[in-house]
């Protein structure tokens, strides 16, 4: 029942989310065929400074159905709409409905069974949100006819869903400390686009930032599989948890 | 052999910031009793309500429901499945319809009794397939007291029943009330700030002002003892400090104008007045007082 609560309380949060992202990635897939015959025109582009310097890699990364994938995707609107929806998702805590309340802590449940059915429901809806569109790619590639890997798919889509869980973490605890809906959504956003301007201010030097997990680039390029930076985020992803569930079976209500 | 308690409280505090919400009160809530638990706004009812149920920590003092502590997880899940309780706001969730609600509510509860919900489904009126969010308020009481009533607790724990209701729906609710607990073993404890509900449906009553409580007893002995006993004098009315008996614990007031002296005591009616014509009382008249007035100055007092 608490589960089916929980369901009731993030269905439209999740569902609104999983119908964008799976739109996003179909099209993505779809408008391949376009940009494969937009490329001979965009090596012509002449601009300079950093813009020209993305604009010139996005475009050599796109010459490649891979590359194209990984640039437009796990690296632009797959992360970007996964830490989204993460933070929706994390919002609200044992407060994600601002009523029944009272009624909730009236029943015979600990604040920590309530808490911890909220949090894993908000977090195997955030991996389906991240895992979905990523096989949705897989199985509409051949539509273009092209094919992307089931296992690239995956890997790519769990770095993904692990990134995005920290922020999901991170708006559940801040959940637990301001008693509004709007504050810690707010503060998590402003966390991930002040986390994103500092990876994209340290560039290569930050070998492990989140998003730099979030988008498998060492798997990418390499083949390696981020596995340092995929362990810290989900023990920083652990431990506000943990102090999310801390602060609420102290809290007074 | 004293009567076993639904609830008791000693000596409990509870601050919030830098405000006392409750200081030091004592509560006793005799098991099988209909206990009205009376006090102005903000004098720390709902407070105790969420101490009594686990939802907030007290700063001092002790809880005790059902003889657990009511301060620890597990003595408060045991509390909490053997409580019903109905908040001030009736806050269930607007997402869900009514049978939605009853068949959430009912998975906690072993002993959920069917018949009875079938009984005040009909008897209320509820819609079963409406979403709570379009009930109203009325609605949402009734809703929210069939939830309360169908579990088979032991304690019903109401937070300001019939806030906002009309009077007919307010005079369904307590009826609805009076007629569980007679067919019920049950301990009713109802907050409120309508006197006229507490003396009509509570046996026993508690005031509660400034986080302390006031007086408490059998609304029977309330009746029975309190006094309003006013005094006429052949010249200015002596003060109180000349008539010890005027000073006793009993005396709720004293208001002394011109040559009429009026109090209102609990008890020793009779020494008062023996007191009072050996100050050469001219004219003595002993009243009930009504629990209106017992509140009233109770609370004026510190007011």
């Amino acid at each position: 029942m608490l589960w089916h609560k929980s369901w009731l309380e993030t269905r439209w949060r999740f569902l609104i989310g999983l119908a964008v992202v799976c739109c996003g990635a179909a099209g993505m897939v779809l408008v391949w065929p376009k940009i494969a015959e937009l490329l001979p025109l965009a090596s012509s582009l002449q601009v300079s400074g950093e813009l020209g310097r993305q604009v010139r890699e996005s475009v050599e990364l796109s010459r490649d159905y891979r590359g194209y994938i990984w640039s437009q995707w796990f690296r632009q609107n797959g992360s970007h709409l996964g830490t989204l929806f993460a933070v929706l998702l994390g919002t609200g805590g044992l407060l994600s409905q601002p009523s029944g309340v009272l009624f909730t802590l009236s029943l015979p449940i600990s604040r920590g069974r309530l808490l911890t059915t909220r949090m894993a429901t908000g977090i195997l809806e955030l991996l389906v949100l991240t895992v979905a569109p990523s096989l949705f790619i897989s199985l509409l590639s051949p539509s273009v006819g092209k094919t992307y890997s089931v296992t690239d798919a995956l890997i790519h889509s769990s770095c993904l869903f692990i990134a995005a869980a920290a922020f999901y973490s991170l708006a559940c605890l801040l959940s637990t400390v301001f008693n509004d809906l709007w504050r810690p959504l707010l503060l998590a956003l402003l966390a991930a686009l002040a986390l994103a301007f500092i990876e994209q201010l340290a560039g290569d030097s930050l070998r492990y930032g989140v998003f730099r997990v979030m988008h498998g680039e060492s798997y990418f390029l390499a083949g390696d599989v981020p596995w340092r930076g995929l362990l810290a985020l989900t023990a920083a992803s652990a431990g506000m948890l943990y102090g999310a569930v801390v602060r609420t079976l102290r809290q007074d209500f | 052999m004293s009567e076993p308690l639904a609830i008791e409280t000693a000596g409990l505090r509870k601050t919030y910031g830098g405000v006392e919400a409750l200081r030091g009160l004592d509560l006793q809530v005799p098991a099988g009793s209909i206990h009205g638990f009376l006090g102005r706004n903000g004098a720390g009812k709902t407070t105790t309500i969420k101490i009594v149920l686990g939802m907030t920590r007290p700063t001092g003092g002790n809880t005790r429901v059902f003889g657990l502590p009511a301060e620890q997880r597990q003595s408060s899940l045991a509390i909490r499945s053997r409580a019903g309780f109905v908040s001030e706001e009736k806050d269930l969730y607007p997402y869900m319809t009514v049978e939605e609600t009853i068949r959430f509510t009912a998975a906690f509860y072993p002993g959920w009794r069917r018949d009875l919900e079938k009984r005040y489904l009909r008897s209320f009126e509820l819609p079963v397939d409406r979403k709570v969010k379009a009930l109203s308020k009325g609605m949402r009481t009734k809703l929210a007291l069939l939830l309360a009533l169908c579990r088979g607790a032991e304690l019903l724990i109401l937070d300001e029943p019939t806030a906002g209701l009309d009077p007919a729906v307010t005079e369904e609710v307590l009826q609805c009330l009076v007629a569980h607990v007679g067919s019920e073993e049950m301990t009713v404890f109802f907050s409120s700030h309508q006197i006229a509900e507490v003396e009509q449906i509570a046996d026993r009553v508690t005031i509660i002002d400034r986080g302390r409580t006031s007086v408490s007893g059998a609304l029977e002995d309330f009746r029975e003892n309190y006094r309003r006993i006013q005094l006429v004098f052949g010249e200015e009315a002596p003060s109180a400090e000349k008539a010890p008996a005027f000073r006793g614990p009993g005396v709720l007031r004293v208001d002394r104008r011109s040559r009429a002296l009026t109090l209102i005591a609990s008890g020793g009616a009779e020494q008062i007045v023996e007191e009072a014509r050996a100050l050469n009382a001219i004219s003595v008249d002993i009243t009930p007082v009504t629990l209106k007035e017992i509140f009233l100055e109770t609370v004026r007092g510190e007011g």
